[in-house]
């Protein structure tokens, strides 16, 4: 693995690698001490902070379907105080490249969560989550809409000095439209994409098989779609996109940095395997010292 | 493209209790047409303390079925083995796995049983596949007991289903020390628990010679094919009268479908005696991260089935917030 060179840049942000975790699939990181050191890769994105805890929504909250999961956990966290006062320290101490994964239903919410963020040491970027469909309110109605989105970019990004990625949802109608917005206000990077409301009933009793009727779609039936989206986004924009969406391992991630991903973030795939990005970046590293390139080499270079 | 998993046997940082171990099948043993033992060879011993689970998952499967099944173990060490009741798809394939299929265990993850108060004595109330949490306990308690009694295992063999295995093999030295350690020597026959096992059919008793051989135990069935006719709740009620005239303290363990826990726990409460369930729901990840296993709690909010759990003082549930989705029993999907 030495002497092969997996840094990339996002935005004004050199990451050590291009291999991150997903928000909500990754909890604070912390989780990870029994399994592997998680300062080793490119970056975590925490669960979606909110101003205060949140408990989230009613069991039954994920459901498995074919090759995928859908879930409504409804943003349950521990709120950005504790994060920052009990989970922070804890993440500079293993030097994790943190991202910080927020969530408000106003735009003073976020500004709020960006300047409490800002003030702390140990924090790489915000992310900021404007496209949660498992929420009543606050969530995709930003991320769905070019100029609803731009307004929570432009006032999160005067509000903090830190870099701001915005979540981008693919139930907007127009990504790239969306995209190029946040880009005008000022993004520095887009992550690509959140997950897609599916439904399922059980057909006993009738019901959708979670309490909150809709849920989110991830997992590897994803991929395919988000792949497809990050590579039209990416041709868009002239921002970092950071590629989500089935990955599970580095044949995934070299496909999303092929299709024009900057970086790339594991999801789903951490709860069948805590191992899941540990592996990806493993592989990743063998993909590129066997042919003696750099990620950087792999980003935007699908044959057409 | 490397894949770590060729190499795996199983990756574990110098200190860490869990892991993901990776196993391979050692062998299977049917239980009627529904129930299934699978028995794992793991190179590296797996500390296991009774009430712990393991989330579980063939390497053969692909990307679907996509999630692991969280399943109670039986036994720990280097043959953990799981009772599984055919219900979905993943139980389904377990059902029909063979010899040498690989698998991965994340274990041991969760809270496992905690110790009943000084002189009192175990009560188990299982109901169907719920037995396999309970039958570690009883089998971990009855080591405690009777130390003397332990037999110096050879290789710890299959367990079969048609013999007891020697505790001692099969429990993991934590675990029949974290429960002897808490039984202070010399109330010594008072750990021997009592048993009551419910199923809606004989058909639904897997264990049953088993959990006899180690608890005193009374057996129903809703359709009255073995044992008293009715559900287990009403051996409940008589066992508590019972234990009340003769002024013995017991302590309830129960694991089973959500409604007997329910009712188990509520009889437990108006009677003041100390229940623990171990919870059974759907779940993600089984190490806290996925937050798709919240059961409310009686304080407000959720407690999470996986980290908080799945043994937990019944008190601390608020029952009729809690999902009355059809449950296998400590057994997902």
């Amino acid at each position: 693995m030495s002497g092969v060179d997996l840094s990339v840049q996002v935005g004004p942000t050199t990451l050590k690698n291009p291999v991150l975790t997903a928000s909500g699939t990754f909890g604070y990181a912390l989780e990870y001490d029994d399994f592997f050191d998680v300062g080793e890769l490119g970056g975590i994105c925490t669960k979606g902070l909110s101003l205060l805890p949140r408990a989230g929504n009613k069991p039954d909250r994920i459901a498995e379907t074919a090759a995928g999961m859908l879930n409504a956990i409804g943003l349950a966290n521990v709120g950005v105080e504790a994060f920052c006062t009990e989970k922070l320290p804890k993440l500079r101490e293993r030097k994790v490249t943190v991202i910080a994964n927020i969530f408000a239903t106003t735009i003073p919410d976020f500004v709020t969560l960006a300047e409490r963020l800002d003030r702390e040491e140990g924090v790489t970027a915000v992310e900021l989550n404007v496209s949660c469909p498992n929420v009543d309110k606050g969530g995709l109605e930003f991320g769905v809409d070019p100029a609803a989105a731009a307004r929570v970019t432009e006032a999160v990004r005067k509000a903090t000095r830190l870099p701001v990625w915005v979540k981008m949802s693919p139930e907007a109608g127009d990504l790239r439209g969306v995209g190029i917005a946040c880009q005008e206000a000022g993004a520095d990077a887009l992550t690509a994409i959140n997950t897609i409301r599916g439904l399922s009933i059980d057909v006993r009793t009738w019901r959708p098989r979670i309490a909150n009727k809709t849920g989110g779609l991830s997992g590897p039936a994803l991929k395919p779609i988000a792949l497809r989206m990050v590579w039209e986004l990416s041709r868009a924009v002239k921002i970092p996109v950071i590629g989500i969406g089935g990955i599970a391992n580095a044949e995934d991630a070299v496909e999303f940095l092929l299709a024009g991903a900057t970086a790339v973030q594991v999801g789903t795939a951490s709860f069948a395997d805590p191992l899941a990005a540990k592996k990806t970046l493993d592989g990743l590293a063998a993909y590129c010292a066997e042919r003696g390139l750099g990620a950087r080499d792999l980003i935007g270079k699908m044959a057409t | 493209m490397t894949d770590g998993d060729a190499q795996l046997v199983t990756l574990q940082k110098p200190g860490a209790r869990r892991a993901l171990h990776r196993v391979l099948l050692h062998r299977r043993d049917s239980i009627g047409s529904a129930y299934h033992v699978l028995t794992f060879e793991s190179e590296r011993a797996i500390d296991v303390e009774p009430g712990q689970f393991a989330m579980v998952r063939s390497e053969t499967w692909g990307a679907a079925p996509l999630l692991p099944r969280p399943m109670s173990l039986l036994t720990g060490g280097h043959r953990p083995s799981i009772l599984i009741k055919v219900v979905g798809e993943g139980t389904r394939r377990m059902a029909v796995a063979s010899s040498g299929e690989p698998f991965h265990l994340l274990a041991p993850l969760g809270k496992p049983w905690s110790k009943a108060p000084e002189g009192a004595r175990p009560l188990l109330v299982a109901g169907g596949v719920g037995v396999a949490p309970l039958l570690y306990l009883a089998r971990a308690l009855s080591v405690a007991t009777v130390p003397q009694a332990v037999p110096i295992p050879g290789a710890p063999s299959a367990l079969s289903v048609s013999t007891v295995p020697p505790a001692a093999a099969i429990s993991g030295a934590a675990g029949a020390q974290a429960i002897s350690a808490a039984s202070h020597a010399g109330a010594a026959q008072a750990q021997r628990p009592i048993a009551l096992y419910g199923g809606r059919t004989s058909a639904d008793l897997p264990f049953e010679r088993e959990l006899a051989a180690v608890s005193d135990m009374r057996v129903s069935t809703e359709d009255g094919s073995r044992g008293t006719k009715g559900r287990v709740t009403a051996l409940l009620a008589a066992a508590l009268d019972e234990a009340g005239v003769h002024k013995q303290s017991v302590k309830v363990y129960t694991c089973g479908p959500h409604g007997m826990m329910a009712a188990v726990a509520a009889m437990c409460a108006e009677r003041g005696v100390a229940c623990e369930v171990s919870l059974e729901t759907p779940m993600g990840c089984g190490y806290g991260v996925c937050l798709g296993c919240p059961v409310p709690r009686t304080a407000g909010g959720y407690l999470y089935a996986c980290t908080e759990g799945p043994c937990v003082d019944a008190t601390a549930i608020d029952w009729g917030g809690a999902s009355g989705a059809p449950s296998a029993g400590g057994h997902g999907r």
